[in-house]
């Protein structure tokens, strides 16, 4: 929008003529302007594809290669013309960029081409557009992990380091078994051990034939209840010692206690312990049968020795929202049909439909078609209720299961999305920032045509919170030389204007009172990019060009601190201080 | 007995009308049925106005610029408004971007019917570059005319204090809130008293373009001001 806006500023101050004969106070004058040159086309030449442009087009953003000097350096007298010996496919985008504002991210290429081609002109990848800045950042996110992942693989693949302490070969061991064959044992060992006791867990529970002497089945448990607990403590053993071992080779105790795996490692073997501890007391041991129901938990162990177990997990965690909400659509349509269900088989005699609770398991068996039968509609509109029911179960079940499965990837990545495009927020900012670096002439005339404005309207642009300051310090007001006058807003002159955030370099012109000689002097003040809300500070280099003549020249200076309240300070400021006020009283107030 | 079993009839009739009534407004709905005559599909949008100006040579003759300066124009005119013509909102728009920190869609309003000399609600390039030409190219006679063009609301010939009130307070807007010295909110009347005291000589309430033009050539400010954009393109 810059480039297409700088276009009518031409129109904009022509429009200002419309002031002049409102205006009570003369105009400043307008900006020099060095007699531009003719807009001439620029070649440039890239491995033999030639792009033509016009020189103004290139200048746009002068702080990439193509708009400073530093594209003299490819200049070629033999052609004539500006060689670069980059990829032209790659640098028909970043033309565009000059012509149109916006950069894309074409989604063929190489991205880290892409990015090259990008440095070597100067440009940041910040400065994307909206359409093509997700795709750019996941494509950039994959190369990074690919590269991370051959990174890691290369540090494992190498040997054992000789200098690796013991507990750190024993830590990879344990990450990584296929590093060394005992590793390797150690990790099947393990897995057998878990496989014998979630079987022997299994087993324990089946009707054996009954000793003889006994007349009804005993569960195998309690038949051989000697063998499998001998078995029970030969697992609990080695998983308590495979525990231990993994504490205290791991790299961060106080991590791997908390991870999830440990967690498991502890719940499956602390029934054995309790059990231990806790014999033959009445009172617990129905508790003591529960935590048994824990021991299942070492089928989990499993997850170390099989990846697709650990993706399956994450994936169910990562899609946890949307699991969620189907889950909860599904209650809201179970206690609606369940009410309707209540109240309509409450005239009929006899029902089972005692209340709306007892109604929810009839609605959940039949909106997942199981049917078992034990609860059955009598009434005709419950009937009717029931077989909407029922056709909405499928609906509400069946159909969205295939588009969620589907749909897993798509849905993750969107949601991921969002997250990511809040936390880039940030470095956009700093790409905006580097956008806003625009034309200075252009800068200097818009300018000029706020100034025209100000001087027609007798007032002047300062900043929200001066202009707060000096609504509270009405009082102080008139006082010579002690208060600002801060022109232009750079928080409300960078919203919009020229520059999509708040960077700006800024000129303004300065001028003199009529009737004397008109002076010019430049103040040029650098902001540092803002961040969503905060304030910018700018810094205030006064280059002074300034020739004392008249008696009174004022000099209007535009300043602006904003994180430091603008005070009235004037270090660093002009060497015209103080004798040089007019009619108006006006400080100028420096910021660093 | 009776009135207990008709209850129940009752109840189920009810129940039934009531399904039977939600199921059509699902169906509905769904689209499978249609009760409203009105559910017209959208009228395919007609193509986008493509507007052409006149030829090269016909506008240098008309304008005063030349032809590179209004290829130039022309350039930043068509990237901006592709249609060819701009109506007023994107003037708005376009003009808002210079003011960000006021509110300037009054005068460019104003400035809108300015430039728009036929009125027919559009700006063509045309209407755009012969603005221009007295602007930045026409004598002082004829700037001081377009102002008085853009002040008269109306176009009747007359400037009223009030027409001149809503042009000041649209330049007022333009600054928005934070100003220095304050704004107040008597500031563009007393602005169009100062106003009126300068330019109305017979003391009539109106301003004619006669007694405009009178008092602008004989205050050197506003002629020197109007001599600043010269150097625009």
């Amino acid at each position: 929008m810059a480039a297409g806006v700088a276009a009518w500023l031409p129109f904009a101050r022509a429009a200002a003529i419309g002031w002049m004969p409102v205006a009570s106070a003369p105009m400043p004058l307008a900006p020099r302007e060095k007699r531009r040159a003719q807009d001439g086309f620029i070649i440039l030449n890239v491995s033999g594809t030639k792009f033509q442009t016009w020189r103004s087009t290139l200048e746009r953003y002068p702080d990439t290669l193509l708009g400073s000097t530093e594209k003299d350096f490819f200049f070629n007298e033999e052609i004539n013309e500006y060689f670069f010996d980059r990829d032209p496919d790659i640098f028909r985008h970043i033309l565009n960029f000059y012509r149109t504002g916006k950069l894309h991210y074409p989604r063929h290429e190489c991205i880290s081409a892409y990015d090259e081609e990008l440095s070597f002109f100067g440009i940041i990848p910040e400065i994307i557009g909206d359409c093509c800045y997700e795709e750019y950042k996941d494509r950039r996110r994959e190369n990074a992990e690919r590269i991370q992942d051959d990174a890691d693989d290369e540090n494992n693949k190498e040997g054992v380091l000789p200098d690796m302490t013991l507990r750190q070969s024993m830590w990879r061991a344990f990450e990584n078994p296929h590093t060394s064959t005992l590793a390797l044992v150690f990790y099947y060992v393990t897995g057998f051990f878990i496989a014998v006791s979630v079987i022997a867990n299994v087993v324990e529970t089946v009707p054996c034939r009954a000793s003889p002497g006994m007349i009804k089945d005993l569960p195998c448990g309690e038949r051989y209840a000697l063998a499998f607990f001998c078995l029970d403590t030969a697992c609990v053993m080695i998983f308590t010692v495979e525990y231990l071992l993994r504490l205290i080779a791991a790299p961060s105790r106080y991590r791997f206690v908390r991870s999830v795996m440990s967690i498991i490692d502890v719940v499956a073997i602390m029934p054995y312990y309790i059990g231990l501890v806790m014999t033959d007391n009445e009172d617990v041991s129905g508790a003591f049968v529960t935590l048994r129901v824990f021991r299942v938990f070492r089928i989990f162990k499993f997850s170390r020795h099989s990846q697709g177990l650990r993706i399956l997990g994450y994936t169910l965690k990562s899609c946890a929202s949307e699991l969620g909400f189907l889950l909860f659509s599904l209650t809201m349509a179970i206690i609606i049909f369940a009410t309707v269900m209540f109240y309509a088989e409450k005239g009929s005699t006899a029902s089972k439909f005692t209340s709306i609770p007892a109604a929810f398991w009839y609605t959940i068996v039949t909106m997942t078609t199981l049917g078992y039968g034990d609860m059955v509609p009598k009434t005709i509109v419950g009937k009717i209720v029931g077989s909407v029911c029922s056709l909405s179960g499928v609906l509400v079940i069946a159909l969205p299961v295939p588009v969620i499965v589907s749909n897993f990837s798509r849905i993750y990545h969107q949601n991921q999305r969002a997250d990511k495009r809040r936390a880039q927020k940030a470095s956009k900012e700093a790409g905006q920032a580097f956008l806003n670096k625009t034309n200075l002439s252009f800068e200097k005339e818009h300018h000029h045509l706020l100034h025209c404005l100000e001087k027609t309207t007798n007032h002047k642009f300062v900043d929200e919170e001066t202009y707060e300051k000096n609504c509270m310090e009405v009082s102080s007001v008139n006082p010579p030389g002690s208060h600002c006058s801060s022109i232009s807003s750079q928080h409300g002159l960078t919203s919009t204007c020229c520059s999509r955030r708040n960077k700006k370099t800024f000129r303004l012109p300065n001028s003199s009172h009529a009737g004397s000689l008109q002076e010019l002097s430049t103040i040029q003040i650098r902001e540092r990019p803002l961040i969503s809300n905060s304030r910018s500070s700018l810094n205030a280099k006064m280059e002074d060009t300034v020739q004392q003549n008249s008696e009174h020249p004022y000099v209007t200076a535009a300043i602006i601190s904003i994180r430091t309240p603008p005070v009235t300070s004037p270090e660093g400021n002009n060497t015209s201080d103080s004798p040089d006020y007019s009619q108006r009283n006006i400080v100028k107030v420096s910021a660093l | 007995m009776l009135s207990v079993e008709w209850e129940i009839e009752g109840l189920q009739t009810v129940g039934i009308v009531v399904i039977v009534c939600a199921s059509l407004k699902l169906l509905h709905l769904l689209g499978l049925i249609d009760f409203s005559e009105d559910s017209v599909e959208d009228e395919l949008e007609l193509a986008t106005v493509r507007y052409r100006p006149e030829g090269l040579q016909q506008l240098e003759a008309q304008t005063r610029f030349t032809k590179k300066e209004l290829q130039i124009f022309y350039r930043g005119f068509k990237n901006e408004c592709p249609s060819g013509i701009v109506n007023e909102e994107t003037f708005k728009e376009i003009y808002s971007q210079f003011f960000p920190q006021g509110d300037s869609t009054t005068y460019a309003h104003f400035l809108f019917n300015a430039f728009d000399t036929d009125h027919n609600g559009s700006v063509s390039f045309e209407d755009f570059v012969s603005g221009l030409s007295i602007l930045l190219r026409g004598s002082v006679q004829e700037k001081l005319n377009w102002a008085f063009n853009l002040y008269d609301i109306n176009k009747d010939g007359y400037i009223t204090k009030e027409e001149m009130l809503d042009i000041m307070k649209a330049i007022y807007d333009m600054m928005g809130k934070c100003t220095y010295p304050a704004l107040k909110d008597e500031a563009p009347r007393q602005h169009v008293e100062i106003f009126f005291q300068k330019m109305d000589k017979n003391k009539d309430g109106v301003v004619t373009i006669d007694e405009f033009i009178d008092c602008c050539q004989n205050d050197e400010n506003i002629m020197r001001s109007m001599q600043l954009f010269e150097n625009v393109i």
